[in-house]
């Protein structure tokens, strides 16, 4: 249907199979495939049916949703068979979740006038189209995928923490966080409280915006406010270094930027500059030394959501025969491709549940979720060998670690690698 | 206010010169422009020492014309080939040097150009307060491809000439480089400086990592702030007759 590679998002509104717009993807589709794709998922819901997705004699997938019984998205990926059903489920939850940080939920709940809300809709075009082309994927962003807040740690917090904290108190707000080369350093306790998608997309945001000194965006929070607007305002102290906090009315972002900025972050430029340095590196601060067998890892805290990617720009310590590594593009590829293996066919609890917003996906949802529940055991680990790796994958109640290592890692060697890895990460650093 | 004609009071075209080399170089960084952080700004060496004036400069124009690429294009950045439209307020920093022509003092002007959607501006009231709020220059941007945004214009320069307040404002027309689809005329430019005694800036086109396309704007734009602030000072000090 698509060339390879590519993912094309549709939207149409849910009831009349308006289509309102389509991004992604060189070459649109023709009009009459989005209209019979609406009309497979129309014949099904008259049977009493739910079609979410499904898979073309050429690898091509296709998937649906509808949001508020309002809005219909559909994502329709490539033949490469690169788009995984997770990836294209996540991707139309992300899309409607940019749709109301933008627009608001009642924008798009009750649609009144079709043209207006297509001329609306061209707003969210820019997180939209990032979403589409995995902005950010060669520096191993995979928040879009894990929904879990791509994060650095950086060696001395508490410095900054506490900048951070009282920044944002003289903000008139208690959600503020620090980015450091796009991803999170810091943030204060309820900014981590924000449900794990809204964390997400506003580092999206702010990630969007790369070139501008500061700004005041109105967003709703697709969980939390769907329907009342807050401002996220962002400075960027230093080119790469982001600090934002989510607030009311006041102040305004010339008085934050006139009246705060300079007198809570002047003082720890220096800090902000080690943090900035750290980041190039790595997204673990220098003392954790990692194996040098390890080619990628991505670990995630299942408490607080939130994850670190790491892919190390050269091999330390390395026996001289060792070739080199691949490229980092590659690793991060390998990377996301494992954790959707695993966690679609191991670690299957990790599968978030659906908006309770959204009726007929929930059902879906449960029924899969009952699917689950019919095994009796619970995987907590799981590996694979490829041609290019090993990989590994491990589960406790705290922590996921998702690891690909070099095949030169004898197979049985990998659950004690795996082991070793996740407390040299989490034990020096709390994570 | 009128405007003053380019060069009265800075020296013209002084990022050609060598002498300007130096500071030049601190707006630089790999033979790009240097991008500044809040915390930053460009430190000179103690002989040569150059102050730094701050203004506020907001650009305003129809949804569409361009405002965030001119943004995009007077910082230095990397103007982007897919027109998106902003949906909130953003503001960018350009450091630009001048000499001034009688005492020979160099020194820096830090803009802050505030740029904001227009679509976002109507849902939301507090974004055009915000980016008037003492603003010290307004940029009123039209497109060469669309005529209607140049009446817009000129149906405002009534209300905009108001001689009291302290507000600079120039016109710049966008994507001057379209010449194949433009839709103003030269005698409309022409006619338009005439009656209103406002040069019209054109912008558009690729951009080299040279100045020379956006040193007259920021020069224009300095040299009338400048002289808006010192024509205030001495009205100020003078004693009320």
């Amino acid at each position: 249907m698509l060339p390879s590679e590519t993912v094309q998002l549709l939207c149409l509104t849910a009831s009349s199979g308006v289509p309102l717009f389509s991004r992604g993807s060189c070459k649109q589709l023709p009009f009459s495939v989005i209209g019979s794709l609406n009309g497979v998922h129309m014949f099904g819901a008259g049977q009493g049916a739910l079609l979410s997705s499904c898979e073309t004699e050429r690898d091509s997938r296709v998937a649906w949703r509808v949001f508020q019984d309002s809005l219909m998205l559909i994502a329709v990926s490539g033949t490469a068979g690169a788009s995984s059903e997770l990836h294209l489920r996540r991707l139309l939850e992300n899309a409607w979740n940019c749709m109301v940080l933008v627009l608001g939920q009642d924008e798009l709940a009750n649609v009144r006038n079709v043209e207006r809300l297509k001329r609306e809709l061209r707003s969210c075009y820019r997180l939209i189209d990032r979403l589409l082309e995995r902005g950010g994927k060669d520096q191993g962003f995979m928040g879009d995928l894990t929904h879990c807040a791509d994060c650095l740690l950086p060696s001395q917090p508490g410095i900054l923490q506490e900048t951070l904290d009282s920044f944002t108190r003289a903000a008139d707000s208690e959600f503020g966080c620090l980015l450091v080369r796009g991803r999170l350093a810091l943030a204060t306790d309820k900014w981590w409280r924000l449900a794990p998608q809204e964390v997400v997309l506003l580092s999206a945001l702010v990630n969007s915006l790369s070139g501008t000194t500061s700004c005041d965006y109105p967003v709703f929070l697709p969980q939390g406010s769907p329907t009342v607007a807050h401002r996220l305002l962002c400075f960027q102290l230093l080119p790469g270094v982001v600090a934002c906090v989510l607030c009311g009315p006041s102040p305004s972002l010339q008085r934050a930027e006139s009246e705060l900025v300079g007198r809570f972050w002047s003082p720890v430029v220096e800090a902000l500059r080690v943090c900035l340095e750290q980041a190039e590196r790595s997204t673990l601060p220098p003392s954790v030394r990692l194996r040098w067998d390890v080619e990628a890892l991505l670990i995630i805290n299942r408490e607080s959501r939130r994850a670190v990617a790491v892919c190390p720009h050269a091999r330390g310590h390395t026996p001289s025969e060792v070739p080199p590594l691949s490229s980092p593009a590659h690793r991060w590829e390998l990377l996301r491709a494992f954790y959707t293996f695993a966690v679609t066919r191991y670690f299957t609890s990790e599968e978030p549940v659906a908006l309770p917003t959204s009726p007929p996906s929930a059902t879906a949802e449960r029924l899969h979720e009952e699917f689950s529940l019919g095994f009796t055991h619970l995987p907590v680990q799981c590996y694979l060998v490829t041609d290019d790796c090993k990989c590994y994958g491990l589960q406790t109640p705290q922590h996921q670690l998702f690891l690909l290592t070099d095949l030169s890692v004898p197979t049985f060697a990998l659950r004690t690698v795996a082991t070793h890895t996740l407390n040299a990460i989490s034990t020096p650093t709390g994570f | 206010m009128p405007t003053v004609p380019p060069g009265s009071i800075f020296v013209t075209d002084w990022h050609r010169s060598p002498e300007s080399r130096e500071y030049f170089n601190k707006i630089l960084y790999k033979k790009k422009r240097r991008k500044f952080g809040l915390l930053e700004a460009p430190v000179m060496p103690p002989n040569l020492k150059a102050d730094t004036v701050r203004y506020k400069v907001f650009i305003s124009g129809k949804s569409g014309v361009g405002k965030t690429a001119l943004a995009a294009r007077l910082t230095g950045l990397e103007i982007p080939n897919v027109h998106y439209e902003t949906t909130g307020m953003e503001t960018s920093v350009v450091f630009w040097p001048v000499k001034l022509r009688e005492s020979g003092r160099v020194l820096f002007f830090h803009f802050q150009l505030w740029d904001c959607g227009e679509n976002v501006m109507c849902r939301f009231d507090h974004m055009l307060p915000s980016c008037e709020e003492q603003a010290d220059a307004i940029l009123l941007l039209f497109s060469f491809t669309d005529h209607g945004s140049f009446e817009d214009i000129s149906n405002q320069m009534p209300r905009l000439t108001d001689p009291s307040d302290r507000v600079v404002r120039l016109v710049v027309g966008t994507k001057f480089d379209l010449f194949m689809h433009t839709d103003v005329t030269e005698s409309e430019i022409t006619a338009f400086q005439e009656v209103w005694g406002v040069p019209v800036f054109r912008v558009g086109g690729d951009v080299s990592s040279g100045m020379g396309e956006i040193a007259p704007l920021l020069n224009a734009l300095a040299e009338n702030l400048w002289h808006q602030d010192c024509a205030h000072a001495s009205n100020s000090l003078s004693p009320p007759s």
